[in-house]
């Protein structure tokens, strides 16, 4: 299988490629990707000369732009596009590695059936049989049996199920992803509705801040539009609107990579976020002189001060440092919301942005806006995948299609999807690799890989402006896969009857085409067009669609006058640690199966290639625990055992786990490599039917062994400083 | 002396003290937040291999450019160093040329960079021991890099085998092609028309490149901060890589 190359090899292969991917034009015969012979290649396309294809990142849901550098019909570097206005020409490390998931040895190349689920078992499928086999389940089960588990991206795919599901009265389709999970997005957008009386997600503007108080918001690595908020980060660093250089305070009980950053990390105990929010609003309200607002006023400081673990002296001169900012901001990260009182935490923490007056500021708390294409959906809360694995488990649901997910992996176990899926007769996984719900699926019908594929996706934060970016095959499908999209309009087609009347569509791209329609009229974007060919093929040149001016709309209400009381957290199982876990910087979510990802140190740990788990210095002291001592943590919901890492930013009462690794599947590069924290998570919920992760005790077992971590620290360099 | 004396060859670049050099970097220290997106992106330009769990545990990952953090203080006070990107820092008086037995490590008197010329390299391994950045890497192995991943190389880059030494060019791939364009157009190189992978990617905008000797490009004036350092600067190496330290 393995073919090293030599150098000579290489010279002939890129100098002369037997065959080379020829994308034509850009008008709407573009969609017809074709492979052809050298010879044929049209005359723009010159040999030596890169063409660049403006699309869209799938790594993650923020949507970010790029543009794919290809030569002679290879994509060779991802940069990002400059015009979008989520990242101006930016991307953040999973971008760039995309390709290394396009390339990907270990991707599925053709329809497979397989004979008993989780065996491994594949068959070969023709495309007509896969076709039929959807065909069919769409048609014989009865609408209310049929289900779709979808991504976290707001996509033209969702709008397809979506008007394929209302067509026939099926429920409509779920969205889910694990970096919602992390980053508790359902609680977050109800703290939102219950004090501004919207629902969304709220825009922190950091790039006009002067002063930043982070509830443990990791904004510099997955949360919710990290390439945004980085720039944001650095334009508040550089006091480019402020004129003076923006102080960040993270209030978290690990140092994440975002609070290595920071100007102080406050470690704080798991819980107490929403207590010591309402400490500081009182305390800046007391300086300020103002009367006190209802919301600070039922908080006591020293009480506050107990509970977190923070001394009163710090609550006082953070309080000081925030009344005497002249554009503070506060945002609650994921970690302060996934405890069993993370809604009102999360509203606590909103609230310092109405005592600061800085809602709909510059600097200061904004909602997102709107997309250009309305949005009808919002992920999933753990409570409502609940609900879905009730129904799965019951035999309700017949017809699972599952599509840019991995639920298998990305649930905690003790939720019990894979258990649930023995009861539906019929599941579809349209994965690009083998993951671990393709495992337990009977077919699987690959699609494209994002760099493959047609679409746009909405822009849910990030910029100022409603941004619906735009998505091209930057190549031609590498394997006999097919863009899901198509396989459905196929099968809607061949189903016949009420399907195929709401999907009169001959392909992805005529749909896509219907739905960009209402934007060719639609004044104030980048670009106009008489008509939606045309339309489209600017579109597909900018990557995308944009408003020109700033759409973000202020947040209204009187929050202050509304009673917050937080207090602290209810911790669930027994143990002497809080566990604490967090989406891996560098892999985030899917990004185990990216050999160059593995490779990639981790920020705060230089830790590549596994899972580690992070202790106090002083705690594993106590514990008689070295660096790469094996351990066992348990939890109510189960065991997970691997290497000791000790950290010494982390509070002595908490370990910490990075999520990201343990997978059963999805390729050589991601198989059988570390654990997933997920495995120890009890499914305990919040008020707003969020996961309360972060709120888990665990204890701690040795097992004498060791196993040694590939650490980039100590290691530098050709002569390491340890003996080997 | 007398005049029948064996003339050793100058081996080292012919710089003069406090000289500019060309092409040169600033990093600000205070915006880097440790992303790591310039590390993937050099990877993914640079045709820069994987090697695995092992042989990264040995220290034998062969990144061009790493990101650096170290600890200080004692918990609860404790905090990390700012983030900072490593990468060759193309010194005038490059420790590492004067080893190489077969000039396989030399200096560039048009770019005013370290070049590794990889099929003159035999491996020894000097120029690696006598770096004190330590940002050299060796192949100790063909490493493995199964098709079709292959299909990603960049035809800009030589793929290089075992037994050979690398480093950061400053994607001089990069510079060559923009030299190039604007030679074909009559003009000079313009300020900022040359990126480096990982400047042009990375989110804060904490990475500058461009013509040193230029006193009006953007790194020139930034060099010139009172917060502009030299990594090991007492060693007199004269690097033209300029961090800004502080805030």
């Amino acid at each position: 299988m393995t073919k090293k190359l030599s150098r000579r090899e290489f010279i002939k292969l890129a100098g002369a490629g037997a065959a080379v991917t020829v994308l034509t034009g850009c008008g709407p015969a573009a969609r017809y990707v074709r492979r052809e012979p050298y010879a044929l290649m049209p005359e723009y396309n010159y040999n030596g000369q890169s063409t660049y294809y403006a699309t869209t990142c799938r790594e993650c849901p923020a949507a970010c732009g790029l543009v794919v550098r290809t030569m002679q019909g290879r994509a060779i570097k991802v940069e990002g596009n400059q015009r979008n206005p989520v990242n101006l020409g930016k991307t953040c490390a999973r971008g760039q590695a995309s390709l290394h998931g396009l390339y990907n040895p270990d991707r599925i190349r053709n329809p497979l059936k397989q004979a008993g689920r989780g065996s491994g078992n594949f068959s070969d499928l023709d495309w007509e049989a896969a076709i039929q086999v959807v065909s069919a389940a769409l048609k014989e089960n009865r609408p209310s049996e049929i289900a779709f588990l979808l991504g976290l991206a707001p996509d033209h795919l969702f709008d397809l199920v979506n008007d394929l599901t209302k067509a026939i009265g099926a429920p409509a389709p779920v969205r889910f992803g694990a970096l919602s999970m992390f980053e508790s997005r359902v609680t977050l957008s109800q703290a939102a509705q219950n004090l501004f009386g919207k629902a969304g997600l709220p825009y922190f503007d950091i790039g006009r801040a002067d002063l930043v108080f982070s509830f443990g918001a990791n904004f510099l690595e997955t949360w919710l539009s990290p390439v945004a908020y980085t720039r944001g980060y650095s334009q508040m660093r550089k006091g480019q609107s402020t004129r003076r250089r923006g102080t960040l305070i993270q209030f978290e009980a690990r140092m994440s990579q975002t609070g290595a950053v920071a100007d102080e990390w406050i470690p704080v105990r798991p819980g107490t976020e929403g207590l010591v929010a309402l400490a500081l609003g009182r305390l800046v309200a007391e300086i300020s002189g103002a009367p006190l607002p209802k919301a600070f006023a039922g908080v006591d400081v020293a009480a506050a001060a107990a509970e977190s673990g923070i001394p009163e002296e710090t609550l006082h001169r953070l309080a000081k440092q925030y009344a005497d900012a002249t554009n503070p901001l506060a945002i609650p990260g994921g970690a302060a919301l996934a405890q069993s009182n993370g809604l009102k935490n999360a509203e606590s923490i909103l609230a310092l942005n109405a005592l600061a007056g800085n809602l709909g500021q510059p600097g200061g708390l904004f909602f997102s806006p709107a997309a250009p294409l309305p949005d009808e959906s919002h992920p999933a809360s753990l409570a409502e995948m609940s609900e879905l694995i009730q129904k799965l488990e019951s035999g309700q649901v017949k017809a699972l299609f599952i599509h840019g997910v991995n639920p298998v992996f990305e649930l905690p176990k003790a939720l019990g999807f894979e258990k649930a899926l023995k009861s539906v007769p019929l599941v579809i996984s349209f994965a690009t690799f083998p993951d671990e719900t393709a495992m337990q699926a009977d077919y699987v019908i690959p699609d494209h890989h994002g760099l493959e594929s047609w679409g746009y996706q909405r822009a849910l934060t990030g910029a100022g402006q409603p941004v619906l970016s735009g998505a091209q095959p930057v190549v031609a499908p590498y394997y006999d896969t097919r863009a899901t999209a198509d396989v459905l309009l196929a099968a809607a087609a061949q189903a016949g009857g009420k399907l195929a009347e709401a999907l009169p569509f001959k392909d992805e791209v005529a749909y896509i085409q219907s739905r960009l329609l209402p934007l060719v009229t639609t004044p104030d974007g980048p670009y106009t067009a008489p008509e939606i060919n045309t339309f489209l093929a600017s579109f597909q040149q900018y990557g995308g669609w944009w408003q020109n001016g700033e759409a973000l709309t202020t947040p209204v209400g009187a929050p202050l006058e509304k009673t917050l009381a937080p207090g602290v957290a209810e911790a669930h199982g027994k143990g002497e640690f809080f566990l604490l876990s967090f989406v891996s910087p560098v892999l985030g979510e899917a990004g185990a199966n990216k050999p160059w990802l593995q490779e990639i140190p981790d920020p705060t740990t230089t830790v590549m290639w596994n899972s580690w788990l992070e202790i106090h210095p002083a705690a594993a002291d106590e514990l008689g625990l070295h660096d790469d001592d094996v351990v066992r943590v348990v939890s109510e919901a189960g065991s997970v055992e691997l290497p000791v890492y000790r950290y010494p930013a982390i509070r002595p009462d908490t370990i910490a786990i990075p999520f990201g690794q343990g997978h059963s599947a999805y390729g050589r590069y991601a198989q059988g490599r570390g654990v997933n924290p997920l495995d120890l998570v009890y499914p305990a919920l919040n008020e707003a039917g969020d996961l309360a992760l972060a709120g888990m005790k665990v204890r701690l077992e040795k097992t004498g062994r060791k196993q040694t971590l590939a650490r980039l620290e100590s290691r530098m360099g050709v002569y390491g400083e340890d003996e080997h | 002396m007398a005049e029948n004396t064996i003339k050793i060859p100058e081996f080292k670049a012919e710089w003069k003290e406090g000289e500019a050099g060309r092409w040169g970097m600033v990093i600000d220290t205070d915006l880097c937040t440790g992303c790591q997106a310039c590390v993937a992106a050099c990877a993914m330009e640079n045709n820069i291999p994987f090697v695995g769990e092992t042989d990264a545990a040995y220290g034998r990952s062969m990144h061009w450019l790493r990101v650096e953090r170290f600890w200080e203080g004692e918990y609860p006070e404790v905090r990390t160093t700012d983030f900072q990107p490593v990468l060759c820092q193309q010194c005038g008086a490059a420790p590492c040329e004067p080893v190489c037995p077969v000039f396989a490590s030399v200096h560039s008197q048009a770019e005013q960079i370290n070049l590794q010329v990889y099929n003159r390299c035999v491996g020894t391994r000097y120029c690696a021991n006598n770096c004190p950045y330590q940002v050299r890497v060796f192949n100790w192995r063909d490493w493995e890099r199964p098709e079709p991943l292959n299909n990603q190389l960049n035809p800009d880059v030589t793929v290089r085998r075992r037994g050979i030494m690398e480093k950061c060019t400053f994607c001089i791939q990069r510079i060559h092609k923009a030299e190039d364009q604007a030679k074909a157009e009559g003009r000079e190189v313009a300020d900022g028309e040359v990126i480096p992978a990982c400047a042009q990617v990375c989110p804060a905008d904490a990475i500058v490149f461009g013509r040193l000797d230029d006193p009006e490009s953007r790194v020139s004036q930034l060099a010139k901060s009172k917060r502009g350092v030299q990594l090991l600067e007492e060693l007199g190496t004269q690097p033209r890589v300029t961090y800004l330290k502080g805030a």
